[in-house]
């Protein structure tokens, strides 16, 4: 793999992570981590709806009108989303957590890192560097999602995917923990964290 | 070629926009008859888990077949009745009400403009005589809806439970996620001679040596006033439909009982068996 590919796979996952660094797609960060099963299928779903519809914008990137590009794109995405929700829908497995997740999973095509990926990247790129640049940029906001989720769930339920850790040593759950506030918190605090250590994002 | 030409452009967006749209359709088509066993199963859940056979946690994991199989065998008659308490019609056994359906009945019981019928709610008696009805009604972000079981009687609750589509997780959604919550109301009396058949109290329900008094009240929960305050009105528009039936039909269930442990209609089931 060369170097070029490498840097579109990696960058969105550290060093120009969508959440921490672009601030893109904070709003669902904080409504869908109170539990890390439900995190996990949303960062699941995000990388599904990026990567697809960047390899399929990106394949018809050279036939789209530039006056309706962001129409054309908003139709693909769309297209997407609902075939993800309808799809999780259908498993007796992830039913449940649709039920839950219920209206994040449309709103994914609201989700700012879809949209602006396409922009950036897949309609000046070729299919395939696309596709990964989609995945990875899901990947990245998943990660943060993961992270997000784990300390609210341990915090605010006392369980990690539901399995009880905490509450057996008689740990209250804090109910702030639950409450969207606090995933602004964390994601602020994942900021400062991946600031100190990468220099070069702070304003002189 | 230029693809900023406006017909171009228009026959473009137009090709999209069809081939999404018929892509969707069929997808869509071809999923729904799994979807519609999934929300069956899950509403059957709901019933068994407020009828007291197990915890919704347990139904999820035994999955959807064993859900099916295990209402087909507890499941005694159903039928539906009216506001006056008669009955309507038989349903068929594996007929359940999807939240869909109890919504439209829900707009039939209040009136007003979206009002397409006269109500037709359904009664679910299982064969160990509880008898479960449905409730349904706006929470804070989204409908809230539920089952409330009653014992043989038909005046103590034996169980509940409820669903909502938006409540806020770890407040509202404290009516679906909080076994506490359910377990208050067992053993609670609704008054169906009163408008105000039950109610979920701010502050505290009357209580002695820590234990709920037996009455038509418990504690709301803390920090989720509006859900609280509308699964209040869901179950008093509900239960208030359903008072004609539940006060008529007890009487007759109440002479059932003795019958029963007389041996006069056990004695031939027995034999059955």
């Amino acid at each position: 793999m060369n170097a070029k590919l490498k840097e579109t796979i990696l960058n969105p996952i550290f060093k120009g992570n969508p959440i921490t660094v672009l601030v893109l797609g904070i709003c669902s960060s904080l409504a869908v981590t109170v539990t890390l099963k439900g995190a996990l299928v949303m960062a699941l779903s995000v990388i599904v709806v990026t990567g697809i519809s960047s390899l399929i914008l990106s394949l018809l990137r050279n036939t789209i009108p530039g006056r309706v590009r962001i129409i054309v794109q908003l139709v693909v995405v769309a297209m997407m989303v609902i075939l993800v929700d309808q799809i999780l829908k259908s498993f007796e497995a992830t039913y449940a957590i649709d039920k839950q997740l219920s209206v994040y999973i449309g709103l994914i095509i609201t989700n700012c890192i879809v949209m602006g990926r396409i922009e950036a990247f897949a309609l000046g790129n070729k299919p395939w560097p696309s596709f990964l640049d989609g995945v990875a940029n899901g990947a990245g906001y998943g990660m943060i999602l993961l992270i997000v989720a784990f300390f609210r769930e341990l915090l605010g339920s006392g369980t990690l995917f539901g399995i009880d850790i905490l509450n057996r040593f008689g740990y209250v759950p804090n109910n702030l923990v639950i409450l969207p506030p606090f995933a602004l918190i964390l994601l602020g605090c994942i900021v400062w964290v991946q600031r100190s250590i990468q220099k070069d994002l702070q304003e002189k | 070629m230029n693809t900023n030409n406006n017909v171009y452009t228009v026959i473009y967006t137009t090709l999209i926009v069809v081939v999404v749209a018929a892509l969707l359709a069929f997808v869509s088509q071809s999923l729904k008859g799994k979807q519609d066993a999934n929300e069956k199963a899950d509403t059957i859940s709901q019933m068994l888990t407020a009828a007291q056979f197990g915890t919704k946690a347990e139904f999820q994991k035994i999955g959807n077949a064993a859900v099916l199989a295990k209402y087909a065998e507890e499941i005694g008659e159903a039928f539906t009745v009216d506001v006056n308490g008669n009955k309507v019609a038989d349903l068929p056994l594996d007929k359940v009400f999807s939240p869909k359906e109890l919504k439209r009945q829900n707009y039939n019981i209040k009136g007003g403009a979206n009002k397409t019928g006269e109500p037709e709610i359904p009664v679910f008696v299982f064969k160990n005589g509880k008898t479960v009805v449905p409730i349904y009604g706006a929470g804070l972000w989204g409908p809230v809806w539920g089952y409330i079981a009653f014992e043989n009687d038909l005046k103590t609750i034996a169980g509940a439970y409820f669903d909502h589509e938006s409540e806020t997780a770890g407040l509202g959604a404290k009516i679906k996620d909080d076994p506490a919550f359910q377990a208050e109301f067992i053993g609670e009396q609704p008054d169906f001679s009163q408008a105000n058949v039950f109610e979920i109290v701010k502050g505290g329900a009357p209580a002695a040596d820590g234990k709920s008094l037996v009455d038509n009240k418990i504690d709301a929960i803390t920090g989720a006033t509006m859900t609280s305050q509308g699964l209040d009105a869901a179950i008093d528009t509900w239960l208030g439909a359903y008072a004609k039936y539940f006060q008529t039909a007890a009487p007759a269930k109440e002479c059932d009982m003795p019958c029963c442990q007389d041996g006069g209609e056990c004695e031939n089931k027995e034999v059955e068996e």
